[in-house]
Formats: C-alpha cells, sequence, structure tokens
C-alpha cells in the first residue's frame, strides 16, 4: 500500500507528466477526466508502475523484518549493580553498601560516595535506607546508626552522634632527620653481607656497588656536584626582561627552524612521489 | 595608570578644567563651565607643595597599591574605595551643591524635595506617639493593644528616619568612609544591610557547614555582628588557630544593629573533646561571661577587662588538641539575656563552676538565653601546643591518639551452589 505521504510528490509528478500524456493519448482530451481530484492510488500506481518500476517498492517496519535472530549476543555482560548490604545489616568501615549507574541513592550519615557513586561504609554499625525530607526533598539517603535499633534520620536540632574510634597511647618523641637519613638506595649493612655475590659495602664513603651493579656515587651526592664544585646559578628575576626575551626569542628560533625542517622533510617526499 | 584612575578620568578632566583653583575660580569661570580647554592648570602645578605626596601620602587620596600598601604598613588604613580615592585626588573638593551639573542639581533637588516629605511625616508620626503615650491605658484599649500600637508606631518612625536620609549621598559618602554614627538608624541600616549582604551569610554557612549549630545549639539566627581578635589579628570564621595564638584571652567586636542597648552572655564552647572510655566526644566551656553590655556604639569587649566580681564566671582556658585527635571547633556564641535584665552573677558563678559537663544548651533553658551571635575558630596539633598543655597542666599531654583497628567481617561464602 502506498501511504498518503507519498502521494503528493506523486502529484507534482503528475503535473510534470501531463503535457506527456496529452501528447501521446489523443481521445482524452481533457486533463481533469484523466485526473479527476478524488484520484484513487491504486491507479495512480499501477499506471505510474510502467514507467517507474522502482517507486512502489517501500518496505515498513509493520512488516516482519529480517535478521535480529541472535539480538541478545549484543547486550552486555550484568554489571552486579545493586544492593550489597540490606538494611539493618552490620557493616565495618569500607565495606559496599550500595553499586549504582549515578545517583539512585545518596550517602548519608556515615557513610560515603565512591569514584562511581558506590555507597560504603565509614562508620562501623548497621545500615538505614531513608528519607530525609527536611534535608532534601526528594533523596534517597543510606546511612549507618551505631545501635541496632538506631534511627534514621536523626532529628534536625539534636547534636550529631559522631564515634571517636580512637586509642590513647604515649605520643613517640620526634626524632629529628639525620644525614644519614637521606642516602638513597643503600642500606646501612654490615661488613660480608653479599648482594648477589658482590659483597656489599658501607654507603658513607665513595663510589660503591649500587642497584644495576655500578660502582657509582649515591643519587644524592651526584646532586651535590654543584655544590661542592661552588657552581652558582644565577637567581630567577622576574623584572629582568631582557634576559626574558632573549629566552622567548631563541625558543622562538628553534621551534621556528624545526618547523622548517619539517616543512622540507615533507616538501621533499611529495618531490618524491612526484617524479 | 590604574584602572580606577582610567574610569575616573573623563568626569575629571572636566572639573580639572574647570576647578583647579577651588570655589572662587568656579564663580569667575561659570560662564565657560563646559569649555575644554585647559585654564589654570599650569598655575596650579607651579604652586610648589612643601613635601613630596610619595614622602607623606594622605590617606584619604592615596591611589597606587604601592603607596597603600606602605600606609597599611604604618599601620594607616586607606579612606574609602580606591576609585574614590584617585577621583579625589585630581579633583577641587567642591560641595554637591556647587557641582556644575545641571541634571546633577535638578535631581538633587528631587530628593532634597522627598527629604522634606519624609521630614514632615516624621514630625507628624512622633507627635501621634506622643498623643497616644499621653492617652490613659483605658481608653486606649488595654495594655496590650496599646503597647503593641506603640511599638509599630516607633517602628514606622524608625522606618521613616532610614527613608529621610537614605538618598542622601553626604550620608552614603560617610559611610563609605567609616565615619557613620551607628547612633543613628540611618547608619545602623547601612551597617546591618552590608554585613547581610556577605558577612552574615558566610557566618551561617561556616556555623552549619560544621555542624556547630546542631552540635553546641539547636537554632541561631545571628544578629549581631562579631569579629574576633587574638591580639591584633582578627580570626577569619573557622581558621585554624596556634595554639600558642589561642593562649591569650581573646578581643571581640560585637556590632549591634539594634538602637537599645543589650546584656549579653558570652560562652566559648569546645563541643570536640575526645573522651577514649566512651568512644566519643565531650564538651567544655572555654570560657563563661555574664551581664556584659552592648550596644550600637559601644562594639568592643576585652574579654581579659572584664571585672571577675559581676561578670566573667570561668576565665579563658587555652584550647589544646591532643595529638592525634579531630580538629577542635572553639565555637564562640552571643546570647541576649532575657529583656535585656542582668542574672543574678553570685549564683550563677555558684553553680556554673563545672567546665566539662555544661551544655550551652542546658545554660539556654537556664538562665532564658537567646542566641544573636556568633564565631567559630578551630585548633589542632600544633608545634606550640605541647608548651601551652605545659603551661595550663593539661593532664593527658604526653598521650597521643591513635587510629583504632576496625575488626573486618568474617568471609561469609553466599550460597555457593548458585555460583556455578
Amino acid at each position: 500500500m502506498l501511504q498518503p505521504r507519498l502521494l503528493a510528490p506523486l502529484r507534482v509528478l503528475e503535473r510534470a507528466l501531463v503535457p506527456v500524456f496529452r501528447s501521446s493519448q489523443q481521445p482524452l482530451s481533457s486533463p481533469s477526466i484523466f485526473f479527476p481530484r478524488t484520484l484513487s492510488a491504486p491507479t495512480t500506481t499501477s499506471l505510474l508502475n510502467k514507467r517507474f518500476p522502482s517507486l512502489s517498492q517501500v518496505r515498513y517496519a509493520s512488516h516482519a523484518s529480517q535478521g535480529t535472530a541472535n539480538r541478545h549476543s549484543r547486550d552486555p555482560a550484568g554489571k552486579r549493580l545493586g544492593a550489597k548490604r540490606a538494611g539493618g545489616e552490620y557493616v565495618v568501615p569500607g565495606c559496599i553498601i550500595f553499586r549504582q549507574r549515578g545517583t539512585k541513592w545518596f550517602a548519608g550519615e556515615n557513610c560515603a560516595m565512591g569514584r562511581d557513586h558506590t555507597i560504603y561504609a565509614a562508620e562501623a554499625g548497621y545500615v538505614r535506607y531513608y528519607l530525609d525530607p527536611e534535608q532534601h526533598s526528594d533523596r534517597k539517603y543510606i546511612g549507618i546508626v551505631f545501635e541496632k535499633e538506631g534511627k534514621l534520620p536523626a532529628p534536625r536540632n539534636a547534636p550529631s552522634r559522631r564515634r571517636l574510634n580512637r586509642v590513647a597511647v604515649p605520643r613517640a618523641p620526634v626524632v629529628p632527620e639525620t644525614d644519614a637519613a637521606q642516602s638513597d638506595l643503600v642500606a646501612n649493612l654490615e661488613d660480608g653481607t653479599m648482594v648477589s655475590s658482590v659483597e656489599a659495602v658501607n654507603a658513607d664513603t665513595g663510589a660503591q656497588l649500587r642497584p644495576g651493579y655500578m660502582y657509582r656515587e649515591a643519587n644524592w651526592q651526584i646532586g651535590r656536584a654543584g655544590d661542592k664544585a661552588g657552581i652558582t646559578a644565577i637567581p630567577y628575576n622576574r623584572n629582568n626582561r631582557w634576559l626574558a626575551w632573549r629566552k622567548r626569542q631563541a625558543r622562538a628560533d628553534r621551534a621556528a627552524q624545526m618547523k622548517s625542517l619539517k616543512n622540507k622533510k615533507k616538501a621533499s617526499k611529495k618531490a618524491k612521489g612526484g617524479r | 595608570m590604574a584602572h580606577c584612575e582610567r574610569a575616573s578620568k573623563p568626569l575629571l578632566q572636566c572639573l580639572q578644567r574647570t576647578c583647579t583653583k577651588g570655589l572662587p575660580s568656579l564663580q569667575v569661570q561659570s560662564a565657560r563651565t563646559f569649555q575644554t580647554t585647559a585654564l589654570a592648570r599650569e598655575e596650579a602645578q607651579t604652586e610648589a607643595k612643601t613635601q613630596s605626596f610619595y614622602k607623606s601620602p594622605d590617606p584619604s587620596l592615596v591611589s597606587s597599591p604601592r603607596l597603600e600598601r606602605r600606609m597599611l604598613r604604618q599601620g594607616i588604613s586607606p579612606i574609602g574605595s580606591r576609585r574614590r580615592r584617585a577621583a579625589l585626588q585630581d579633583s577641587a573638593n567642591i560641595p554637591f551643591e556647587q557641582l556644575p551639573y545641571q541634571c546633577f542639581q535638578e535631581a538633587r533637588k528631587v530628593l532634597l524635595g522627598d527629604r522634606e516629605e519624609k521630614l514632615k511625616q516624621i514630625s507628624t508620626m512622633s507627635e501621634k506617639i506622643s498623643r497616644l503615650e499621653a492617652v490613659p491605658t483605658e481608653e486606649a484599649g488595654g495594655e496590650q493593644a496599646k503597647k503593641s500600637k506603640l511599638r509599630a508606631m516607633e517602628l514606622h518612625l524608625d522606618h521613616l528616619k532610614i527613608l529621610a536620609d537614605s538618598n542622601d549621598p553626604l550620608v552614603k559618602k560617610k559611610f563609605e568612609d567609616g565615619q557613620g554614627d551607628m547612633s543613628k538608624p540611618i547608619y545602623r541600616f547601612l551597617a546591618d544591610r552590608k554585613w547581610r549582604e556577605y558577612r552574615r551569610k558566610i557566618l551561617v554557612q561556616r556555623i552549619t557547614q560544621m555542624n556547630v549549630v546542631p552540635d553546641v545549639l539547636p537554632h541561631c539566627e545571628p544578629v549581631v555582628d562579631t569579629k574576633l581578635y587574638f591580639g591584633r589579628n582578627a580570626i577569619q570564621l573557622g581558621e585554624f588557630v596556634n595554639a600558642s595564638a589561642s593562649a591569650m584571652v581573646p578581643k571581640l567586636d560585637i556590632q549591634l544593629f539594634d538602637r537599645d542597648e543589650k546584656l549579653v552572655t558570652i560562652a566559648v564552647v569546645d563541643p570536640d573533646v575526645p573522651n577514649v572510655e566512651k568512644d566519643g566526644f565531650d564538651y567544655k566551656m572555654h570560657y563563661l561571661a555574664v551581664n556584659v553590655p552592648i550596644s550600637a556604639t559601644s562594639t568592643k569587649v576585652d574579654l581579659s577587662k572584664l571585672s571577675t566580681e559581676s561578670q566573667e564566671i570561668l576565665p579563658w582556658l587555652p584550647p589544646v588538641a591532643q595529638k592525634g585527635s579531630p580538629y577542635h571547633r572553639l565555637s564562640l556564641f552571643i546570647l541576649e539575656q532575657k529583656d535585656s535584665k542582668p542574672l543574678d552573677f553570685a549564683a550563677v558563678k555558684a553553680k556554673e563552676t563545672d567546665r566539662d559537663n555544661t551544655l550551652l544548651r542546658t545554660l539556654q533553658a537556664r538562665y532564658h538565653l537567646k542566641p544573636i551571635g556568633a564565631h567559630l575558630f578551630r585548633t589542632k596539633w600544633d608545634e606550640t601546643t605541647e608548651e601551652v598543655m605545659r603551661q595550663i597542666g593539661f593532664p593527658e599531654a604526653d598521650m597521643e591518639l591513635r587510629r583504632k583497628r576496625v575488626e573486618p567481617l568474617p568471609y561469609k561464602r553466599r550460597n555457593p551452589s548458585t555460583f556455578r
């Protein structure tokens, strides 16, 4: 069946064809008889089909369509979202309570939201799923209460219930940092310790066997080479615009040079291709 | 050239050319007011100044940031906005009445007419009030009705007073220069509006976000502007303060925006004292004083100078935070006493002796207090805390708090048959 939306362009087509018909079919003199106002679609199509066979072959979705036999193969695997802990269950800090895409649930009291909106426990306690219309009219929250019979949301003006979660221990005295702590990658070993069949030596003096089986100084000593040699860099002065200009100019020159080299390479390649 | 200078340039050019020599020249040159040719500019410059401006800058004229900084270092703060100061630099300080803008003068006339009208209304209103006061209570419809009527009329009178002055450019100038007289309703109104525009919002946000309001008191609608100083340093709301800095007694600047004088109670409460046995937190009262008078004009309250015989109940206790404890919120509350009546100092002093287990909620209920202002700062363990702990004899000075290990949940395999 031809749908009505296809009729309008067809009418245009017919109008264009009228002179052709006139010339070919003499006995039908008036076009109003040949194309009456209440034109029945089948006659037009049958007429047109003879001349343009491709026009009527339109397939619609209401007809049975082929393919998609293995549609379920395209469905992704389930992501195992949803509640991992029910209301009232005991959880410890870090315990995942709800996995979700987006924020179906929000982190309420003593809970936190992870990077992928996962709700997890920040305190040990019992899980509560609740609404808090005073805080937000249509958000659902997951919270944790400390007592088995505790209730959420807590009254708005009640002092918040918190836990210390800490123990008191004697304070360790602060040890001032010594130079020995700075040496990197070398342990202070007793004599006779073997590092894969090579004897390790004490860290303090000169070149020694380092990781990578190289006899060299420690990295921090190499880093201080400038200090030892008494080399001092000119302190950076941001008001020295002359120096800044020279540096910028040098950088621009370098960039221009590199660019020109690149262009040359391309140009030469092109030239080769042309030959 | 600073932005402000550039912005005020067109106005200034006109002023300079017309009024370089001040008022006499204005009268002489009134015929050629808006000429663009410079007349007496050079003459003015030839008048040698006794001392360079850069040697001794004027706080009402300085506009370059460098000079401003130098002045601030000397302890003089520049007056008004920088744009205004830049504009003042090059203008002879002509009064508004003599400014040569016709439109401006016409607009001023309209404002002055409005003011006249408001003044008339004020006089009629005050007459009405005095008449009502003279009427005996029975005729006025009872005690309550008369009182409420009078109250409404007084409020309306205050409103009229504000309206009368609110369009006065001189009032605006004075307020911006910080010379406003807080005994007048218009300056109190302007100060209140300025406070509510920014500082009050910050205060409310901090005390709610840091949970001071449900933790220490159930509600607080601040109506006074409170500033807190340790020595000369103003403390921002919620700032971390070194233990050594907060060891000295703070000073307060409580700006009231009401006409009446009030008697207030000042309390500093720490709701974060760790209690290891309870596995929770305790409260501690760090300061308590009652019967402190504040008014719109006298704003400074030095907590160290309140009298120990009639005001100070619990002296200042320097706040310290044990190492490893979560930060302590030191919240200061200004509580209005009921009907501004003084509390019985001796009775309060006898009753409130315990710092540790006194909740501010209890005090509020016991003495009918109403919170009208708040401030907040925080402390945590720092390098000076140990010293302060030693000075005040803190009992657990050599202990630190460590995180308690939480036992993980036992591994439970759920219904394994369905997993295969």
